[in-house]
């Protein structure tokens, strides 16, 4: 005689009711994942249409010469070989890499710094809130082109008042030497960025218990005991969503560089984006080029997984 | 047992079942497949359309239908007036333009072609038409541009870029010739001849001088210093005067001629002068060409190498005191061109190439083509100047002289040599110009040349 499974032995000892509804449990279980393909097959759908169809289509195009015109061939792994070999890549990364070092920290810093001076409510926070945030709004190609006749020698603002300030003789040719363009760049990313993360930094505070404050206020709490204290711990993983944000658009910078500066003077500003577009769309090799993407996809990737479990909530 | 999780349990539940269930994909490897086949058979897609019979009874007349007519944007407004006018006089065949904008024009077109769904006709960068007959993709209109009563009469540098082995892949569609202005208002008051436009570098730099020495924020000389398409197309044909080229060798075989290039080494020379001794705009080190040529309107310069298109739409007392001349060689004696602007092209895999060459013809008939300045553009063919032509456009009569001296290389790698942000024509000549190194300028000049032919053939 068979003996009985854990099932049956349950069920008898619930009774018939309860054998009942184990059966429907049971029934339930048996059913489950193809109701559940079901319900999901619309969102992979969406998904495969959108998202593996294109990653399937740009992995085969990377094992190929494609070029944007005329036939191809399989080259098999020599796009990704050559990535090592081209210098323009290779600067391009250092580059991309300096840039991102560069604007991460100060993003963050600000956007924490504007969040805790607009995060009460009182008279002309809304206001203030506004006003940091409208640089995002009004988005980063805009600005750029603002920027760059803002920066002309003799005609900018910036030359102009500089000039008015007697710091400099208002010809500074900010965007053909690379330190300068650099640096004009960066300025114009963190004023544009730190909104963003102040508008993420101001909803993860408010989050935060008030009574945590109240608390430490009766304790003798300074300011910034209770910033070092509270907010910052409790701020841990809207920090690293900011973070990631950042990083992930420093990575892909494309916009800014390629109105103000063209990548120059030389190749000396070319992100690895700016990069991947000139290798694509002036050099004409798609198939180098999307083996460009998909290794920077995959660096994104890694860098955005090493980032989230360094940073959750719970290390 | 089975849905334990250690890895022992997994390795008897796998020791159960049968090689045939354990080959079987995951459910999610299963829907990657499909994926993937569809990435491969859109590869497929790559196939060269058929040829198109041009010698075919009755090809190119009383065609019908609709013909897909792709643009660029800066040609556009002359493409649009000449289909507006097409379409009034023909009722069983339209064309339908599409503005395409100029940056991602030579993308969309080679997708569109790699698709199999191209448009019937192009209005293609002329500079960039070589690239797509060489990859055999244009039909040969060989028989059709022999049988065209203009034919000589067309501009002989823009036709020569439709050429390949001696057979025509196109036709010049409208031109976008590149001269030297000059402000004689400024000449008057700087003690020279109004009249008498320089005509070598000598001449160029004495007369800088001479207008810079008006001050008040006026210059001399003006050029767009970080914009490599702008430099290429007014600069070169000073060279090109000199019979001189940069790329020699037919398409997907170019060599470089830097290194040695005396012509070359005095352009650069002229230009750095230019910028060392203050007599061009400051404004030149920052040009991206997206404010080209404003300063000269504004009266401010002196003399400034530019196509007719910036200058077309100045008030008549500003174009009262402008003159305009070729680009001189370096030491005088002849002048060129560049034979910049669009060329027409019937892509191989056009669903209505009659219709599209009837349209052709319309547009190269003398009557259309004295339209163009009204677009900011010049006539491909010479003989539009006619007298009251040259009493409307004094200006376009006068390069249309030039038409003969013009001159675009026919090459596969004019975009990663001369048009590219960084590449090495633009780095060559920030080096010379503006870090006043001309000689080491000119000798990182050669191999950049040399690496970005190679990288363009490969």
């Amino acid at each position: 005689m068979a003996q009985p499974t854990v099932a049956k032995q349950r069920a008898a000892s619930l009774g018939p009711v309860g054998a009942a509804r184990s059966k429907r449990r049971k029934a339930g279980v048996v059913l489950q994942p193809k109701v559940g393909m079901l319900l999901v097959a619309p969102a992979f759908l969406f998904v495969a249409v959108f998202v593996l169809f294109p990653l399937a289509f740009a992995i085969y195009i990377s094992l190929t010469n494609w070029p944007l015109i005329g036939p191809y061939h399989f080259a098999g792994l020599h796009n990704y070989a050559a990535l090592g070999k081209d210098p323009g890549f290779l600067h391009s990364v250092l580059f991309t890499l300096l840039y991102t070092g560069i604007v991460t920290i100060p993003i963050l810093a600000v956007g924490y710094g504007l969040a805790v001076l607009v995060r009460s409510n009182r008279r002309g926070a809304v206001f203030l809130r506004t006003a940091f945030f409208l640089p995002y709004v009004v988005g980063l190609s805009t600005l750029s082109y603002i920027v760059l006749l803002e920066l002309q020698p003799n005609s900018g603002a910036v030359n102009f008042v500089l000039a008015k300030l007697h710091l400099t003789n208002g010809g500074t040719t900010w965007l053909v030497n690379t330190n300068l363009a650099l640096a004009a760049t960066c300025v114009l990313v963190i004023w544009f960025a730190s909104g963003l993360t102040m508008v993420l930094l101001i909803g993860g505070m408010q989050s935060i218990s008030g009574d945590l404050y109240e608390s430490a206020d009766v304790e003798g709490a300074s300011w910034l005991d209770k910033e070092r204290y509270i907010t910052l711990p409790l701020l841990r993983p809207t920090i690293a969503l900011s973070l990631i944000i950042s990083i992930i658009g420093s990575f892909l910078a494309f916009n800014q560089f390629f109105i103000l500066t063209q990548g120059g003077p030389g190749t000396s500003t070319f992100t690895v984006v700016m990069w991947i577009y000139q290798t694509a769309f002036v050099q004409l090799h798609v198939g180098a080029a999307t083996a460009m993407s998909l290794v920077l996809v995959a660096v994104v990737g890694l860098i955005s997984a090493v980032q989230f479990l360094l940073l959750r909530e719970n290390t | 047992m089975r849905i334990a999780s250690t890895g022992h349990h997994r390795t008897l539940v796998s020791r159960r079942i049968p090689l045939r269930m354990r080959l079987r994909p995951h459910p999610g490897t299963l829907l990657l497949l499909p994926a993937l086949a569809a990435a491969l058979g859109l590869a497929g897609c790559a196939a060269p359309a058929p040829a198109i019979k041009v010698t075919a009874p009755g090809f190119g007349q009383n065609a019908t239908g609709v013909v897909q007519f792709w643009d660029r944007n800066t040609t556009a407004p002359f493409g649009q007036l000449l289909v507006n006018r097409f379409n009034a006089t023909h009722k069983n065949l339209k064309v339908v333009l599409t503005p395409v904008q100029d940056t991602q024009y030579v993308t969309k077109l080679a997708t569109a072609i790699r698709a199999g769904s191209p448009p019937d006709l192009v209005g293609i960068d002329d500079i960039n038409s070589t690239l797509f007959i060489y990859h055999k993709v244009f039909t040969d209109l060989t028989p059709l541009v022999n049988a065209l009563p203009e034919k000589n009469k067309l501009s002989p540098g823009a036709l020569n870029l439709t050429t390949e082995n001696g057979h025509y892949y196109g036709t010049p569609y409208v031109a976008d010739m590149s001269v030297l202005w000059y402000n004689k208002a400024l000449f008057r008051r700087a003690g020279l001849d109004p009249n008498k436009p320089p005509a070598t570098y000598a001449e160029i730099l004495s007369d800088a001088r001479k207008i810079k020495a008006l001050g008040h924020g006026i210059y001399g000389f003006a050029f767009a210093g970080r914009c490599e398409g702008c430099l290429g197309f007014t600069i070169l044909p000073d060279i090109w005067a000199t019979k001189t080229y940069l790329l020699y060798g037919r398409p997907g075989s170019e060599r470089a001629f830097i290194a040695g290039n005396v012509p070359l080494r005095q352009t650069l020379t002229v230009y750095q002068q230019l910028w060392a001794e203050h007599l061009s705009d400051p404004e030149s080190r920052v040009e991206t060409g997206a404010t080209w040529g404003q300063n000269f309107l504004a009266g401010k310069i002196g003399m400034m190498a530019l196509g007719y298109g910036p200058i077309a739409p100045a008030p008549a007392t500003f174009l009262a005191q402008v003159g305009v001349t070729l680009l001189p060689a370096p030491d005088g004696g002849a002048s060129a061109t560049f034979d910049g602007g669009a060329n027409f092209g019937i892509p191989t895999g056009s669903r209505n190439p009659s219709g599209a060459w009837e349209f052709v013809k319309f547009a190269l008939q003398q009557t259309q083509q004295s339209l163009a300045p009204s677009a900011g553009f010049e006539p491909i063919r010479s003989d539009v100047a006619t007298p009251a032509f040259r009493a409307k456009y004094p200006f376009v009569a006068t390069m249309l002289a030039g038409l003969s001296r013009g001159y675009a290389p026919k090459t596969i790698a004019y975009n990663t040599t001369f048009n590219q942000p960084g590449g090495p024509w633009l780095n060559m000549f920030t080096e010379a110009v503006f870090d006043g190194k001309v000689e080491a300028a000119i000798h990182t000049g050669q191999g950049g040349f040399t690496t970005a032919l190679d990288l363009a053939k490969s």
